[in-house]
């Protein structure tokens, strides 16, 4: 409402203005607003420090024990300060280290899982949606079956059961040792994120394959491979960015969940879940150590799910205008 | 204009059709949107299928194209193209047709373009697949493309995107790819009807040009018999998914007989009555087609019709003239009909003629 009122109430421009200088299509074009950048900025400003913590010199690295005084600060004898910004937690441990060096854990999961669920569910739904008939059907059986199954139950099967195999017998030594927890978490977490993005592309192309430039790319011979990656898969690429940053938000809630019931990558690699699980109990004693790692969590998935709510909507302005 | 191109006969039957039969499997039966249709084309002709919408003639063309979807339609019939038959042909083989034999444009130009593909890309892609031409060999064909067709600046225009161009451009980019790998045989779905009525005659022309030059059959599909009036040699005329009446385009336009061609002859507005005349409508609808009405298929809203034509449906018999022919069991005589335009492209609606006076 308050765009058009302001737009108005503007001086009407001289029409040998040129066009350029008019700062209608500027407005109209939706601006990029400042939760948008501020989230933008609170992620980039995460990668660069999980990247680099090794290199930067004022994060510790998390297995430092923080003295203070020449002290060990062991039992969280250390709140937020110039010395350890966020506190230290019960073994005398930098949070902030932590932090950062768990958001490198939480990230590679997360992104991991997200970019094989794209895969995965992008080659589904296009299949699915392309060549309709058996292919959909069978898919979409799939596809309901994966979002029946409670993720939980099906990571704590598979993270148990992985570990049994892995554990050596007498004359059966142990298989799937290659197989690291934090890849068994990220297969989970991807199980997670092809069945929604997979329904989504099918959704999609299925909808775009009716479209008459797809029937114009036939009618001049193009072959299924073709359109499917020339005509479709371009388009579908603004919905998909989309669905993929407010998954990757759903993905490190969901990795953080599954660390805070205990199932989470190997002991000694932090992640945000597993810091919130260790401290939770001593919360009244020491709160640093649980809710620092809280809000990080909670702000990077608010701003993973800021990302994909302003691509969407961008997108879609463009979508009407075509 | 000399381009390697397969050299063909020059004339002869290029298509036929023969009691082409499609329908849709639906929840309510079937729907006979295509229901014994019988067509011939000579090379280098144009063919005006002429209907109203829901008459079957974007169905009839996709038929004998083969580009409609295979699951849910039944189809009957023969279509011989350069007398072998091609009805019965798989996607894979009818994609040797498809491009290099025949080509469609369609109607809205704005949405047959993919919106996140260049120009340049979208005309050299068949060129590329189809004619094996190298990148810059096929770049060079595209500009040369583009210039035939009429495009300014055309090698500016091979970087810029569909949403750069204007209606009548884009429709004119459709028919460059139409036309990239040489087609005998070009189908154009309503090419005008989503245009501006200044630039409807410019691409009728444009098709006519191109038509002339690569000695090309064209299927122009319209609901406007003045779009085909200048523009084609003959004229089918549909209703209901059936032919009601077909003849060279001179001889119809002077001795129509059907009821239904002179109601949608009555229904454009022609430029020699005063402002203001009443524009007469064909009342009602077309039949459902699942349950079409017995008898004549028009008779429901035929201003002549009688008991006969509800009871029987009248065959397609030969006029006066031998490729003339039409199902009526009273067929209106156009003695005293006003001869509109069919010679003179210029008066043939008001629209030509606002163009033929801009030039």
């Amino acid at each position: 409402m308050t765009l058009i009122t302001d737009t108005t109430s503007m001086t009407p421009t001289p029409l040998d203005v040129p066009p350029a200088a008019e700062p209608l299509p500027k407005q109209s074009r939706g601006r990029i607003h400042v939760g948008f950048w501020i989230a933008l900025v609170w992620v980039a400003a995460l990668l660069l420090m999980a990247i680099f913590a090794d290199q930067l010199s004022f994060i510790r690295l998390p297995t430092t024990a923080v003295k203070n005084h020449g002290r060990s600060t062991a039992g969280y004898k250390l709140g937020p300060g110039w010395n350890a910004w966020f506190g230290v937690d019960s073994t005398g441990r930098d949070v902030f280290s932590k932090v950062i060096y768990g958001a490198r854990t939480t990230l590679k999961v997360g992104l991991w899982s997200t970019v094989i669920g794209l895969l995965v569910g992008t080659f589904m739904g296009l299949i699915a949606g392309y060549f309709k008939g058996m292919y959909d059907r069978v898919i979409s059986i799939v596809v309901d079956i994966m979002l029946a199954v409670p993720p939980l139950v099906l990571a704590i099967i598979i993270v148990y059961r992985v570990g049994d195999l892995q554990q050596d017998r007498p004359g059966d030594p142990g298989i799937l040792k290659w197989f690291t927890r934090t890849e068994q978490i990220t297969v989970v977490l991807s199980l997670l994120a092809i069945a929604p993005l997979a329904r989504i592309v099918r959704a999609l192309t299925m909808s775009l394959a009716q479209r008459d430039f797809v029937l114009a790319a036939r009618s001049v011979g193009a072959k299924n491979f073709r359109i499917i990656t020339r005509e479709i898969l371009p388009n579908l690429i603004p919905a998909m960015m989309s669905v993929a940053f407010t998954g990757l938000a759903l993905l490190i809630s969901a990795e953080a969940a599954l660390a805070f019931l205990g199932f989470s990558v190997e002991t000694g690699t932090p992640t945000w879940g597993k810091m919130i699980n260790a401290s939770y109990r001593d919360m009244d004693k020491a709160w640093w150590a649980t809710l620092f790692p809280s809000l990080v969590l909670f702000l990077t998935v608010l701003a993973f799910n800021v990302i994909g709510d302003r691509i969407a909507r961008h997108y879609d302005i463009r979508e009407a205008a075509l | 204009m000399s381009r390697n191109y397969p050299t063909r006969p020059e004339t002869g039957v290029l298509l036929d059709v023969e009691n082409l039969a499609t329908g849709f499997k639906t929840g309510r039966g079937l729907v006979r949107a295509v229901d014994g249709v019988s067509l011939k084309l000579d090379r280098g002709k144009a063919l005006g299928i002429v209907g109203e919408s829901g008459s079957g003639k974007t169905i009839l063309s996709r038929s004998i194209m083969g580009l409609l979807p295979r699951r849910g339609v039944v189809r009957a019939g023969e279509v011989r193209f350069e007398g072998a038959r091609i009805d019965q042909l798989t996607i894979k083989q009818m994609r040797q047709y498809w491009g290099k034999e025949m080509a469609m444009i369609f109607q809205d130009p704005m949405t047959s373009l993919n919106p996140l593909m260049k120009i340049g890309a979208q005309i050299t892609e068949p060129l590329k697949t189809h004619l094996g031409m190298g990148r810059e060999t096929a770049s060079d064909t595209a500009e040369k493309l583009l210039v035939d067709v009429g495009i300014p600046e055309a090698h500016r225009r091979l970087n810029q995107y569909p949403h750069e161009l204007s209606g009548g451009m884009r429709q004119r980019v459709m028919i460059a790819i139409a036309m990239a790998c040489g087609p005998t045989m070009l189908f154009a779905d309503e090419p005008t009807t989503a245009l501006d009525v200044t630039v409807q005659a410019q691409i009728l022309d444009l098709l006519e040009e191109q038509r002339r030059d690569r000695n090309m059959s064209l299927i122009l599909v319209t609901h406007d018999l003045g779009v085909v009036a200048g523009h084609t040699d003959e004229i089918v005329v549909m209703y209901a998914g059936k032919v009601v009446e077909k003849a060279p385009t001179d001889v119809l336009f002077s001795q129509m007989r059907h009821p239904y061609t002179e109601a949608l002859l009555a229904s454009i507005p022609k430029i020699e009555q005063p402002s203001h005349t009443r524009l007469h409508a064909i009342a009602g609808r077309p039949p459902d087609l699942v349950n079409p009405p017995t008898g004549c298929r028009f008779a429901p809203r035929c201003q002549y019709a009688q008991d006969r034509c509800r009871q029987q449906e009248p065959p397609l018999t030969a006029g006066e003239h031998p490729e003339h022919a039409y199902a009526c069991w009273f067929p209106v005589v156009t003695g005293g009909f006003d001869r509109p335009a069919a010679t003179d492209a210029t008066t043939d609606s008001n629209v030509a003629v606002t163009i033929g006076g801009l030039r």
